[in-house]
Protein backbone atom coordinates (compact mmCIF):
# COMPACT_ATOMS: atom_id res chain seq x y z
CA UNK A 1 0.00 0.00 0.00
CA UNK A 2 1.83 3.05 -1.22
CA UNK A 3 -0.45 5.75 0.15
CA UNK A 4 -0.18 6.00 3.90
CA UNK A 5 -1.13 9.02 5.96
CA UNK A 6 1.52 11.23 7.48
CA UNK A 7 1.80 10.63 11.25
CA UNK A 8 0.64 14.02 12.50
CA UNK A 9 -1.02 15.89 9.65
CA UNK A 10 -1.75 19.56 10.16
CA UNK A 11 -5.23 20.91 9.38
CA UNK A 12 -5.42 22.22 5.83
CA UNK A 13 -6.20 25.83 5.00
CA UNK A 14 -9.27 25.14 2.87
CA UNK A 15 -9.36 28.66 1.43
CA UNK A 16 -5.77 28.30 0.24
CA UNK A 17 -6.54 24.85 -1.18
CA UNK A 18 -9.50 26.25 -3.11
CA UNK A 19 -7.43 29.11 -4.53
CA UNK A 20 -4.74 26.63 -5.54
CA UNK A 21 -7.37 24.47 -7.26
CA UNK A 22 -8.78 27.43 -9.22
CA UNK A 23 -5.28 28.44 -10.28
CA UNK A 24 -4.62 24.94 -11.59
CA UNK A 25 -7.92 24.99 -13.46
CA UNK A 26 -7.18 28.43 -14.95
CA UNK A 27 -3.73 27.28 -16.00
CA UNK A 28 -5.33 24.41 -17.89
CA UNK A 29 -3.37 21.75 -16.05
CA UNK A 30 -4.57 18.39 -17.30
CA UNK A 31 -5.77 15.64 -15.01
CA UNK A 32 -3.16 13.53 -13.29
CA UNK A 33 -3.24 9.78 -13.71
CA UNK A 34 -6.00 7.55 -14.95
CA UNK A 35 -9.60 8.70 -15.32
CA UNK A 36 -11.80 7.12 -12.67
CA UNK A 37 -15.58 6.75 -12.61
CA UNK A 38 -17.23 6.07 -9.28
CA UNK A 39 -20.58 6.29 -7.53
CA UNK A 40 -18.95 6.46 -4.11
CA UNK A 41 -19.43 9.56 -1.98
CA UNK A 42 -16.37 11.66 -1.20
CA UNK A 43 -16.47 10.27 2.34
CA UNK A 44 -16.34 6.72 1.03
CA UNK A 45 -13.51 7.57 -1.38
CA UNK A 46 -11.51 9.14 1.47
CA UNK A 47 -12.13 6.15 3.72
CA UNK A 48 -10.96 3.81 0.99
CA UNK A 49 -7.79 5.87 0.58
CA UNK A 50 -7.23 5.82 4.34
CA UNK A 51 -6.84 2.02 4.15
CA UNK A 52 -4.76 2.16 0.96
CA UNK A 53 -7.50 1.38 -1.58
CA UNK A 54 -8.87 3.48 -4.45
CA UNK A 55 -11.93 3.46 -6.75
CA UNK A 56 -11.36 2.43 -10.36
CA UNK A 57 -14.55 2.16 -12.38
CA UNK A 58 -18.34 2.17 -12.19
CA UNK A 59 -19.43 -1.39 -13.05
CA UNK A 60 -22.76 -3.14 -13.67
CA UNK A 61 -24.20 -6.62 -13.96
CA UNK A 62 -27.68 -7.54 -15.14
CA UNK A 63 -29.54 -10.77 -15.65
CA UNK A 64 -33.10 -11.62 -16.57
CA UNK A 65 -34.39 -15.19 -16.36
CA UNK A 66 -37.69 -16.41 -17.69
CA UNK A 67 -40.30 -18.35 -15.73
CA UNK A 68 -42.69 -20.61 -17.64
CA UNK A 69 -46.40 -19.83 -17.48
CA UNK A 70 -48.64 -21.99 -15.34
CA UNK A 71 -46.23 -22.55 -12.50
CA UNK A 72 -47.93 -20.04 -10.21
CA UNK A 73 -51.22 -21.94 -10.11
CA UNK A 74 -52.10 -23.88 -6.96
CA UNK A 75 -49.77 -26.67 -5.90
CA UNK A 76 -47.77 -28.02 -3.02
CA UNK A 77 -44.22 -27.54 -1.80
CA UNK A 78 -41.59 -25.42 -3.45
CA UNK A 79 -42.08 -23.74 -6.84
CA UNK A 80 -38.72 -25.05 -7.95
CA UNK A 81 -38.62 -23.46 -11.41
CA UNK A 82 -39.17 -19.96 -10.01
CA UNK A 83 -36.56 -20.53 -7.29
CA UNK A 84 -34.10 -21.72 -9.93
CA UNK A 85 -34.85 -18.69 -12.12
CA UNK A 86 -34.09 -16.26 -9.32
CA UNK A 87 -30.91 -18.11 -8.36
CA UNK A 88 -29.82 -18.14 -12.00
CA UNK A 89 -30.55 -14.41 -12.37
CA UNK A 90 -28.44 -13.59 -9.29
CA UNK A 91 -25.62 -15.79 -10.52
CA UNK A 92 -25.66 -14.22 -14.00
CA UNK A 93 -25.67 -10.66 -12.67
CA UNK A 94 -22.87 -11.35 -10.18
CA UNK A 95 -20.81 -13.03 -12.88
CA UNK A 96 -21.18 -10.05 -15.23
CA UNK A 97 -20.32 -7.38 -12.67
CA UNK A 98 -17.29 -9.44 -11.63
CA UNK A 99 -16.21 -9.68 -15.28
CA UNK A 100 -16.48 -5.90 -15.67
CA UNK A 101 -14.46 -5.47 -12.49
CA UNK A 102 -11.72 -7.75 -13.77
CA UNK A 103 -11.59 -5.94 -17.12
CA UNK A 104 -11.27 -2.56 -15.39
CA UNK A 105 -8.36 -3.76 -13.25
CA UNK A 106 -10.32 -3.86 -10.00
CA UNK A 107 -9.82 -6.34 -7.19
CA UNK A 108 -13.43 -6.18 -6.05
CA UNK A 109 -16.67 -4.24 -6.20
CA UNK A 110 -18.03 -2.33 -3.20
CA UNK A 111 -21.25 -0.44 -2.54
CA UNK A 112 -23.23 -2.69 -4.87
CA UNK A 113 -26.87 -1.63 -5.19
CA UNK A 114 -29.04 -4.72 -5.61
CA UNK A 115 -32.35 -4.42 -7.46
CA UNK A 116 -34.54 -7.51 -7.71
CA UNK A 117 -37.89 -7.58 -9.50
CA UNK A 118 -40.08 -10.69 -9.74
CA UNK A 119 -42.63 -10.73 -12.53
CA UNK A 120 -45.05 -13.49 -13.45
CA UNK A 121 -42.85 -14.58 -16.36
CA UNK A 122 -39.35 -13.43 -15.43
CA UNK A 123 -37.01 -12.40 -12.63
CA UNK A 124 -34.73 -9.38 -13.12
CA UNK A 125 -31.58 -8.71 -11.09
CA UNK A 126 -29.53 -5.55 -11.52
CA UNK A 127 -26.25 -4.77 -9.72
CA UNK A 128 -24.37 -1.45 -9.86
CA UNK A 129 -21.24 -0.69 -7.85
CA UNK A 130 -17.71 0.67 -7.95
CA UNK A 131 -14.69 -1.49 -8.70
CA UNK A 132 -11.85 -0.85 -6.24
CA UNK A 133 -8.26 -1.97 -5.78
CA UNK A 134 -5.25 -1.37 -3.54
CA UNK A 135 -3.66 1.93 -4.63
CA UNK A 136 -1.61 1.40 -7.78
CA UNK A 137 -2.11 -2.39 -7.83
CA UNK A 138 -2.33 -4.37 -11.06
CA UNK A 139 -5.39 -6.47 -11.95
CA UNK A 140 -6.63 -8.88 -9.33
CA UNK A 141 -7.06 -12.57 -10.08
CA UNK A 142 -9.85 -13.28 -7.62
CA UNK A 143 -12.34 -10.41 -7.50
CA UNK A 144 -15.08 -10.08 -4.89
CA UNK A 145 -18.53 -8.50 -5.18
CA UNK A 146 -19.92 -6.84 -2.06
CA UNK A 147 -22.91 -4.73 -1.18
CA UNK A 148 -21.04 -3.20 1.74
CA UNK A 149 -20.61 0.58 1.58
CA UNK A 150 -17.13 2.07 1.29
CA UNK A 151 -17.33 2.86 5.02
CA UNK A 152 -18.23 -0.69 6.01
CA UNK A 153 -15.60 -2.14 3.68
CA UNK A 154 -12.90 -0.01 5.31
CA UNK A 155 -14.07 -0.96 8.82
CA UNK A 156 -14.07 -4.62 7.86
CA UNK A 157 -10.59 -4.24 6.40
CA UNK A 158 -9.26 -2.59 9.56
CA UNK A 159 -10.74 -5.40 11.64
CA UNK A 160 -8.76 -7.94 9.59
CA UNK A 161 -11.60 -9.34 7.47
CA UNK A 162 -12.16 -9.36 3.74
CA UNK A 163 -15.30 -9.79 1.63
CA UNK A 164 -15.26 -12.81 -0.65
CA UNK A 165 -18.48 -12.36 -2.60
CA UNK A 166 -22.19 -11.70 -2.68
CA UNK A 167 -24.04 -14.66 -1.17
CA UNK A 168 -27.67 -15.12 -2.17
CA UNK A 169 -30.54 -17.54 -1.92
CA UNK A 170 -34.18 -17.51 -2.98
CA UNK A 171 -37.19 -19.73 -2.72
CA UNK A 172 -40.85 -19.65 -3.70
CA UNK A 173 -43.31 -21.93 -1.92
CA UNK A 174 -47.03 -22.59 -2.35
CA UNK A 175 -49.22 -21.83 0.65
CA UNK A 176 -51.35 -25.01 0.77
CA UNK A 177 -55.08 -24.68 0.14
CA UNK A 178 -57.39 -24.72 3.11
CA UNK A 179 -60.34 -27.04 2.97
CA UNK A 180 -63.72 -25.44 2.35
CA UNK A 181 -64.83 -26.14 5.92
CA UNK A 182 -61.61 -24.66 7.39
CA UNK A 183 -61.89 -21.62 5.21
CA UNK A 184 -65.52 -21.09 6.20
CA UNK A 185 -64.75 -21.59 9.86
CA UNK A 186 -61.76 -19.24 9.81
CA UNK A 187 -63.75 -16.51 8.09
CA UNK A 188 -65.51 -15.91 11.42
CA UNK A 189 -62.43 -16.17 13.65
CA UNK A 190 -59.35 -14.22 14.61
CA UNK A 191 -56.93 -17.03 13.93
CA UNK A 192 -53.47 -17.69 12.57
CA UNK A 193 -53.42 -18.89 8.96
CA UNK A 194 -50.96 -21.63 9.63
CA UNK A 195 -50.72 -22.61 5.97
CA UNK A 196 -49.24 -19.18 5.17
CA UNK A 197 -46.99 -19.17 8.24
CA UNK A 198 -45.67 -22.61 7.34
CA UNK A 199 -45.10 -21.57 3.73
CA UNK A 200 -43.11 -18.55 4.90
CA UNK A 201 -40.98 -20.71 7.18
CA UNK A 202 -40.43 -23.21 4.43
CA UNK A 203 -39.40 -20.53 1.91
CA UNK A 204 -37.18 -18.90 4.53
CA UNK A 205 -35.33 -22.11 5.38
CA UNK A 206 -34.68 -22.99 1.75
CA UNK A 207 -33.49 -19.49 0.81
CA UNK A 208 -31.27 -19.04 3.87
CA UNK A 209 -29.74 -22.46 3.36
CA UNK A 210 -28.94 -21.61 -0.27
CA UNK A 211 -27.44 -18.27 0.73
CA UNK A 212 -25.20 -19.90 3.33
CA UNK A 213 -24.26 -22.59 0.87
CA UNK A 214 -23.10 -20.02 -1.73
CA UNK A 215 -21.11 -18.22 0.99
CA UNK A 216 -19.31 -21.44 1.96
CA UNK A 217 -18.66 -22.28 -1.70
CA UNK A 218 -16.95 -18.89 -2.09
CA UNK A 219 -14.72 -19.60 0.89
CA UNK A 220 -16.55 -17.36 3.32
CA UNK A 221 -16.96 -18.17 6.97
CA UNK A 222 -19.95 -15.89 7.51
CA UNK A 223 -22.26 -13.34 5.98
CA UNK A 224 -22.76 -9.73 7.06
CA UNK A 225 -25.46 -7.18 6.21
CA UNK A 226 -28.01 -9.80 5.18
CA UNK A 227 -31.10 -8.29 3.53
CA UNK A 228 -34.31 -10.20 3.14
CA UNK A 229 -37.44 -9.69 1.09
CA UNK A 230 -40.45 -11.88 1.67
CA UNK A 231 -44.16 -12.05 1.10
CA UNK A 232 -46.85 -13.23 -1.27
CA UNK A 233 -46.44 -12.51 -4.96
CA UNK A 234 -48.69 -9.65 -6.12
CA UNK A 235 -49.85 -11.75 -9.08
CA UNK A 236 -50.28 -15.01 -7.09
CA UNK A 237 -51.21 -14.42 -3.45
CA UNK A 238 -50.95 -18.10 -2.56
CA UNK A 239 -47.26 -18.17 -3.54
CA UNK A 240 -44.78 -16.99 -0.92
CA UNK A 241 -41.39 -15.70 -2.02
CA UNK A 242 -38.31 -15.26 0.14
CA UNK A 243 -34.95 -13.91 -1.03
CA UNK A 244 -31.85 -13.19 1.04
CA UNK A 245 -28.47 -11.78 0.14
CA UNK A 246 -25.45 -10.37 1.91
CA UNK A 247 -21.68 -10.15 1.77
CA UNK A 248 -19.77 -13.32 2.56
CA UNK A 249 -16.63 -12.58 4.57
CA UNK A 250 -13.63 -14.40 5.96
CA UNK A 251 -10.88 -13.52 8.39
CA UNK A 252 -7.65 -12.59 6.60
CA UNK A 253 -5.62 -11.53 9.60
CA UNK A 254 -4.50 -14.01 12.25
CA UNK A 255 -7.23 -12.79 14.54
CA UNK A 256 -10.01 -10.24 14.61
CA UNK A 257 -8.69 -6.75 15.32
CA UNK A 258 -10.94 -5.06 17.84
CA UNK A 259 -11.33 -1.45 16.74
CA UNK A 260 -12.07 -0.08 20.21
CA UNK A 261 -14.47 2.66 19.24
CA UNK A 262 -14.43 5.79 21.36
CA UNK A 263 -17.70 6.46 23.14
CA UNK A 264 -18.98 9.96 22.49
CA UNK A 265 -21.91 11.78 23.97
CA UNK A 266 -23.08 14.67 21.84
CA UNK A 267 -24.23 17.72 23.77
CA UNK A 268 -25.66 19.30 20.66
CA UNK A 269 -28.90 18.42 18.91
CA UNK A 270 -27.53 19.57 15.57
CA UNK A 271 -26.97 16.67 13.21
CA UNK A 272 -25.61 18.64 10.27
CA UNK A 273 -22.17 20.17 10.26
CA UNK A 274 -22.37 23.93 10.10
CA UNK A 275 -19.01 25.07 8.80
CA UNK A 276 -16.45 23.61 6.47
CA UNK A 277 -13.74 21.98 8.50
CA UNK A 278 -10.47 20.46 7.50
CA UNK A 279 -10.36 16.69 7.52
CA UNK A 280 -7.25 17.02 9.67
CA UNK A 281 -8.72 19.40 12.24
CA UNK A 282 -8.57 18.25 15.87
CA UNK B 1 -34.07 31.48 -26.73
CA UNK B 2 -33.98 33.84 -29.66
CA UNK B 3 -30.42 34.99 -29.16
CA UNK B 4 -28.08 32.49 -27.57
CA UNK B 5 -25.64 35.20 -26.49
CA UNK B 6 -28.10 37.37 -24.59
CA UNK B 7 -29.86 36.84 -21.29
CA UNK B 8 -33.47 37.95 -20.84
CA UNK B 9 -33.57 41.61 -19.77
CA UNK B 10 -35.17 40.76 -16.43
CA UNK B 11 -32.42 38.24 -15.70
CA UNK B 12 -29.72 40.82 -16.41
CA UNK B 13 -31.49 43.30 -14.12
CA UNK B 14 -31.87 40.73 -11.35
CA UNK B 15 -28.27 39.51 -11.52
CA UNK B 16 -26.97 43.08 -11.53
CA UNK B 17 -29.05 44.27 -8.58
CA UNK B 18 -26.31 43.78 -5.97
CA UNK B 19 -28.15 41.39 -3.64
CA UNK B 20 -27.67 37.67 -3.94
CA UNK B 21 -29.97 34.66 -4.04
CA UNK B 22 -28.92 31.10 -3.34
CA UNK B 23 -30.32 27.59 -3.38
CA UNK B 24 -27.93 26.45 -0.65
CA UNK B 25 -29.10 25.09 2.68
CA UNK B 26 -27.96 27.16 5.67
CA UNK B 27 -25.19 24.68 6.66
CA UNK B 28 -23.95 24.55 3.06
CA UNK B 29 -24.09 28.35 2.85
CA UNK B 30 -21.99 28.67 6.02
CA UNK B 31 -19.54 26.02 4.83
CA UNK B 32 -19.09 27.79 1.50
CA UNK B 33 -18.38 31.12 3.21
CA UNK B 34 -15.76 29.35 5.34
CA UNK B 35 -14.13 28.04 2.15
CA UNK B 36 -14.02 31.49 0.57
CA UNK B 37 -16.94 30.92 -1.79
CA UNK B 38 -19.27 33.92 -2.03
CA UNK B 39 -22.77 33.31 -3.51
CA UNK B 40 -23.80 35.77 -6.21
CA UNK B 41 -27.09 34.35 -7.45
CA UNK B 42 -29.36 31.40 -8.03
CA UNK B 43 -28.91 30.59 -11.70
CA UNK B 44 -31.13 28.36 -13.83
CA UNK B 45 -31.47 26.92 -17.28
CA UNK B 46 -34.58 25.52 -18.93
CA UNK B 47 -35.29 23.70 -22.16
CA UNK B 48 -38.53 22.11 -23.32
CA UNK B 49 -38.12 19.37 -25.91
CA UNK B 50 -40.62 17.54 -28.07
CA UNK B 51 -39.93 13.88 -27.51
CA UNK B 52 -40.53 11.43 -30.32
CA UNK B 53 -39.52 8.08 -31.65
CA UNK B 54 -38.89 9.75 -34.96
CA UNK B 55 -35.85 11.78 -35.86
CA UNK B 56 -32.75 12.04 -37.98
CA UNK B 57 -31.15 8.62 -38.10
CA UNK B 58 -34.23 6.71 -36.97
CA UNK B 59 -35.38 3.70 -38.98
CA UNK B 60 -38.67 5.49 -39.60
CA UNK B 61 -37.03 8.46 -41.26
CA UNK B 62 -34.84 6.17 -43.27
CA UNK B 63 -38.07 4.57 -44.53
CA UNK B 64 -36.62 1.14 -43.95
CA UNK B 65 -37.54 -1.82 -41.83
CA UNK B 66 -36.41 -1.58 -38.24
CA UNK B 67 -35.11 -5.09 -38.70
CA UNK B 68 -32.74 -4.06 -41.42
CA UNK B 69 -31.18 -0.95 -39.90
CA UNK B 70 -29.00 -0.67 -36.84
CA UNK B 71 -29.05 3.09 -36.38
CA UNK B 72 -26.13 5.32 -37.28
CA UNK B 73 -22.80 3.94 -38.31
CA UNK B 74 -20.84 2.84 -35.26
CA UNK B 75 -23.93 2.58 -33.07
CA UNK B 76 -24.66 -0.57 -31.09
CA UNK B 77 -26.75 -3.14 -32.98
CA UNK B 78 -27.16 -6.91 -32.76
CA UNK B 79 -29.33 -9.18 -34.84
CA UNK B 80 -31.05 -12.40 -33.73
CA UNK B 81 -32.36 -15.05 -36.08
CA UNK B 82 -35.09 -17.60 -35.50
CA UNK B 83 -33.69 -21.13 -35.02
CA UNK B 84 -36.91 -22.81 -36.23
CA UNK B 85 -36.91 -22.13 -39.94
CA UNK B 86 -40.05 -20.91 -41.68
CA UNK B 87 -43.12 -21.34 -39.46
CA UNK B 88 -45.68 -18.77 -40.52
CA UNK B 89 -45.89 -15.20 -41.70
CA UNK B 90 -46.62 -14.11 -38.10
CA UNK B 91 -43.58 -15.86 -36.70
CA UNK B 92 -40.89 -13.47 -35.44
CA UNK B 93 -38.10 -14.73 -37.61
CA UNK B 94 -35.81 -11.76 -36.90
CA UNK B 95 -35.00 -9.72 -33.86
CA UNK B 96 -32.71 -6.84 -33.20
CA UNK B 97 -31.28 -4.71 -30.40
CA UNK B 98 -30.20 -1.30 -31.56
CA UNK B 99 -29.10 1.97 -30.09
CA UNK B 100 -31.55 4.82 -30.67
CA UNK B 101 -28.99 7.51 -31.37
CA UNK B 102 -31.63 10.07 -32.34
CA UNK B 103 -33.32 9.70 -28.93
CA UNK B 104 -29.96 10.08 -27.21
CA UNK B 105 -29.21 13.16 -29.30
CA UNK B 106 -32.57 14.72 -28.38
CA UNK B 107 -31.92 14.13 -24.68
CA UNK B 108 -28.40 15.56 -25.02
CA UNK B 109 -29.82 18.61 -26.80
CA UNK B 110 -32.42 19.21 -24.07
CA UNK B 111 -30.03 18.69 -21.16
CA UNK B 112 -27.18 20.48 -22.92
CA UNK B 113 -29.28 23.56 -23.81
CA UNK B 114 -30.55 23.91 -20.24
CA UNK B 115 -26.99 23.50 -18.95
CA UNK B 116 -25.55 26.07 -21.36
CA UNK B 117 -28.24 28.56 -20.30
CA UNK B 118 -27.41 28.00 -16.63
CA UNK B 119 -23.73 28.63 -17.36
CA UNK B 120 -24.60 31.76 -19.39
CA UNK B 121 -26.46 33.20 -16.43
CA UNK B 122 -23.55 32.41 -14.13
CA UNK B 123 -21.10 34.00 -16.57
CA UNK B 124 -23.24 37.13 -16.77
CA UNK B 125 -23.24 37.31 -12.98
CA UNK B 126 -19.44 37.24 -12.99
CA UNK B 127 -19.33 33.88 -11.22
CA UNK B 128 -16.32 31.57 -11.07
CA UNK B 129 -18.39 28.47 -10.47
CA UNK B 130 -21.85 27.00 -9.88
CA UNK B 131 -22.32 24.71 -6.88
CA UNK B 132 -25.13 22.59 -5.48
CA UNK B 133 -26.54 21.95 -8.94
CA UNK B 134 -29.86 20.10 -9.14
CA UNK B 135 -31.27 18.84 -12.41
CA UNK B 136 -34.59 17.31 -13.27
CA UNK B 137 -36.54 16.27 -16.31
CA UNK B 138 -40.31 15.96 -16.19
CA UNK B 139 -43.09 15.43 -18.65
CA UNK B 140 -45.32 18.40 -19.32
CA UNK B 141 -48.99 18.13 -20.12
CA UNK B 142 -48.67 17.05 -23.71
CA UNK B 143 -47.49 13.52 -24.34
CA UNK B 144 -43.90 13.42 -25.46
CA UNK B 145 -42.98 16.89 -24.20
CA UNK B 146 -40.20 17.00 -21.63
CA UNK B 147 -38.93 19.94 -19.60
CA UNK B 148 -35.28 20.01 -18.59
CA UNK B 149 -34.56 22.26 -15.63
CA UNK B 150 -31.11 22.79 -14.09
CA UNK B 151 -30.44 25.17 -11.23
CA UNK B 152 -27.54 25.95 -8.91
CA UNK B 153 -25.87 28.69 -6.94
CA UNK B 154 -23.33 30.85 -8.78
CA UNK B 155 -20.31 31.63 -6.60
CA UNK B 156 -17.14 33.71 -6.70
CA UNK B 157 -13.92 32.39 -5.17
CA UNK B 158 -12.48 35.15 -3.00
CA UNK B 159 -8.94 35.75 -4.26
CA UNK B 160 -9.28 32.87 -6.72
CA UNK B 161 -8.38 32.78 -10.40
CA UNK B 162 -11.18 33.24 -12.94
CA UNK B 163 -12.11 30.04 -14.75
CA UNK B 164 -10.48 29.29 -18.11
CA UNK B 165 -12.24 31.16 -20.92
CA UNK B 166 -14.48 32.85 -18.34
CA UNK B 167 -16.68 29.74 -18.34
CA UNK B 168 -17.64 28.85 -14.75
CA UNK B 169 -17.00 25.37 -13.40
CA UNK B 170 -20.04 23.44 -12.16
CA UNK B 171 -20.72 20.72 -9.64
CA UNK B 172 -23.56 18.84 -7.96
CA UNK B 173 -21.68 19.19 -4.67
CA UNK B 174 -21.83 22.01 -2.13
CA UNK B 175 -20.83 22.73 1.44
CA UNK B 176 -18.81 20.27 3.48
CA UNK B 177 -18.79 17.62 0.73
CA UNK B 178 -17.26 20.12 -1.69
CA UNK B 179 -14.69 21.10 0.94
CA UNK B 180 -13.69 17.46 1.36
CA UNK B 181 -13.41 16.98 -2.39
CA UNK B 182 -11.06 19.94 -2.72
CA UNK B 183 -8.96 18.97 0.28
CA UNK B 184 -8.65 15.52 -1.26
CA UNK B 185 -7.05 17.22 -4.27
CA UNK B 186 -9.96 17.18 -6.72
CA UNK B 187 -11.44 20.30 -8.32
CA UNK B 188 -14.85 20.26 -10.06
CA UNK B 189 -14.72 21.04 -13.75
CA UNK B 190 -18.25 20.52 -15.09
CA UNK B 191 -21.31 18.34 -14.90
CA UNK B 192 -21.03 15.19 -16.96
CA UNK B 193 -24.27 13.54 -18.07
CA UNK B 194 -25.47 11.30 -20.86
CA UNK B 195 -28.44 9.19 -21.78
CA UNK B 196 -28.46 5.97 -23.76
CA UNK B 197 -31.43 4.27 -25.35
CA UNK B 198 -31.70 0.76 -26.74
CA UNK B 199 -34.74 -0.68 -28.54
CA UNK B 200 -35.40 -4.40 -28.31
CA UNK B 201 -37.28 -5.91 -31.24
CA UNK B 202 -37.85 -9.40 -29.94
CA UNK B 203 -37.33 -12.43 -32.12
CA UNK B 204 -39.39 -15.56 -31.50
CA UNK B 205 -37.35 -16.99 -28.62
CA UNK B 206 -37.30 -13.71 -26.71
CA UNK B 207 -41.04 -13.31 -27.30
CA UNK B 208 -41.72 -16.81 -25.93
CA UNK B 209 -39.46 -16.41 -22.91
CA UNK B 210 -40.78 -12.98 -21.92
CA UNK B 211 -44.37 -14.23 -22.18
CA UNK B 212 -43.75 -17.41 -20.18
CA UNK B 213 -43.98 -19.78 -23.14
CA UNK B 214 -40.62 -21.36 -22.32
CA UNK B 215 -41.63 -24.87 -23.16
CA UNK B 216 -42.75 -23.96 -26.69
CA UNK B 217 -40.22 -24.82 -29.34
CA UNK B 218 -37.96 -26.80 -27.07
CA UNK B 219 -37.15 -24.21 -24.42
CA UNK B 220 -35.98 -25.17 -20.93
CA UNK B 221 -37.81 -24.56 -17.64
CA UNK B 222 -36.02 -21.42 -16.52
CA UNK B 223 -33.43 -19.72 -18.64
CA UNK B 224 -31.73 -16.42 -19.24
CA UNK B 225 -33.28 -14.24 -21.94
CA UNK B 226 -30.10 -13.56 -23.84
CA UNK B 227 -31.37 -10.80 -26.14
CA UNK B 228 -32.81 -8.72 -23.29
CA UNK B 229 -29.82 -9.27 -21.00
CA UNK B 230 -27.46 -8.12 -23.75
CA UNK B 231 -29.62 -5.03 -24.33
CA UNK B 232 -29.51 -4.21 -20.61
CA UNK B 233 -25.74 -4.57 -20.46
CA UNK B 234 -25.33 -2.56 -23.68
CA UNK B 235 -27.47 0.38 -22.56
CA UNK B 236 -25.43 0.73 -19.35
CA UNK B 237 -22.18 0.38 -21.25
CA UNK B 238 -23.26 3.04 -23.75
CA UNK B 239 -24.17 5.56 -21.02
CA UNK B 240 -20.77 5.06 -19.39
CA UNK B 241 -19.04 5.31 -22.74
CA UNK B 242 -20.86 8.57 -23.61
CA UNK B 243 -19.88 10.09 -20.25
CA UNK B 244 -16.29 8.87 -20.61
CA UNK B 245 -16.21 10.80 -23.88
CA UNK B 246 -16.88 13.99 -21.91
CA UNK B 247 -14.21 13.38 -19.28
CA UNK B 248 -10.94 13.51 -21.20
CA UNK B 249 -8.32 12.56 -18.63
CA UNK B 250 -10.50 13.77 -15.74
CA UNK B 251 -12.60 11.56 -13.46
CA UNK B 252 -16.29 11.20 -12.69
CA UNK B 253 -17.23 11.66 -9.05
CA UNK B 254 -20.56 10.85 -7.42
CA UNK B 255 -21.97 9.01 -10.42
CA UNK B 256 -25.69 8.25 -10.40
CA UNK B 257 -26.91 5.66 -12.86
CA UNK B 258 -30.67 5.26 -13.36
CA UNK B 259 -32.39 2.92 -15.75
CA UNK B 260 -35.98 2.76 -16.97
CA UNK B 261 -37.84 0.31 -19.16
CA UNK B 262 -40.97 0.57 -21.25
CA UNK B 263 -42.34 -2.86 -22.07
CA UNK B 264 -44.25 -2.79 -25.32
CA UNK B 265 -45.49 -6.39 -25.33
CA UNK B 266 -44.44 -9.59 -27.07
CA UNK B 267 -40.92 -9.14 -25.74
CA UNK B 268 -40.44 -5.71 -27.32
CA UNK B 269 -39.19 -2.94 -25.08
CA UNK B 270 -37.20 0.26 -24.84
CA UNK B 271 -34.47 0.53 -22.21
CA UNK B 272 -33.04 3.90 -21.28
CA UNK B 273 -30.16 4.72 -18.97
CA UNK B 274 -29.04 8.09 -17.61
CA UNK B 275 -25.64 8.57 -16.00
CA UNK B 276 -24.69 11.84 -14.36
CA UNK B 277 -22.02 13.08 -11.99
CA UNK B 278 -19.37 15.74 -11.49
CA UNK B 279 -16.31 15.77 -13.71
CA UNK B 280 -13.36 16.42 -11.40
CA UNK B 281 -9.69 17.14 -12.03
CA UNK B 282 -6.83 16.22 -9.75
CA UNK B 283 -4.79 19.35 -9.00
CA UNK B 284 -2.43 17.89 -6.41
CA UNK B 285 -1.18 14.49 -5.40
CA UNK B 286 -3.39 12.62 -3.01
CA UNK B 287 -2.54 13.19 0.62
CA UNK B 288 -4.39 10.46 2.49
CA UNK B 289 -6.11 11.25 5.74
CA UNK B 290 -5.49 9.18 8.83
CA UNK B 291 -7.88 6.25 9.34
CA UNK B 292 -10.80 7.81 11.17
CA UNK B 293 -11.48 7.02 14.81
CA UNK B 294 -14.54 4.77 15.18
CA UNK B 295 -17.03 6.16 17.66
CA UNK B 296 -20.18 4.95 19.35
CA UNK B 297 -22.67 7.71 19.94
CA UNK B 298 -24.63 7.74 23.18
CA UNK B 299 -27.25 10.11 21.84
Amino acid sequence: MSARPSPDPAPADIRAELRRATEALAAGDGGRGRAVTSDLSIDEALLLHSIGWEPVELVCGVSLCSIPSGIWSWGQGEIAVASAAQGMAFEGAVSRIADECTRSGGHGVVGVHVEVAVDRYHVDVELVGTAVRPVGASSGADVFVSDLSGRDFSLLHQAGWRPVGLAYGASFVYAPRRSASTSLKQSRENVELSNFTEAMYSARELAMERMQSTALTMGGTGIVEVKVTEGPMPFAHHAIGFAAWGTAVRLEAESHAYLRPRVVLSLDDAVVQFEAESLRSQ
Amino acid sequence: MADDDALPEAAERRLGSGGFSSGLSVPDFAACLAMGLRPVGLVQGFCVMKWSWYGAGSPYQQASSPYSAGGDGGAYAETYRCPHGFVSADHRAWGQNYEQTWVEAAWAQGFGSAYVRLVEEATAAGAHGVIGVVDRARHLTELGVTEFHILGTAVVVDGGSPPPGGRPWTTYLAGQRLAKLIEAGLMPVALAAAMSSVRVWAYCMTDYLMEGRNLSWGGAGAQEVDQVVRAHMAVRQLARSHVRGQLGSDSLHGARLTTSERRLGEGDEVIECILRGTRVRRFKDFDPVAPPMPTVSLS
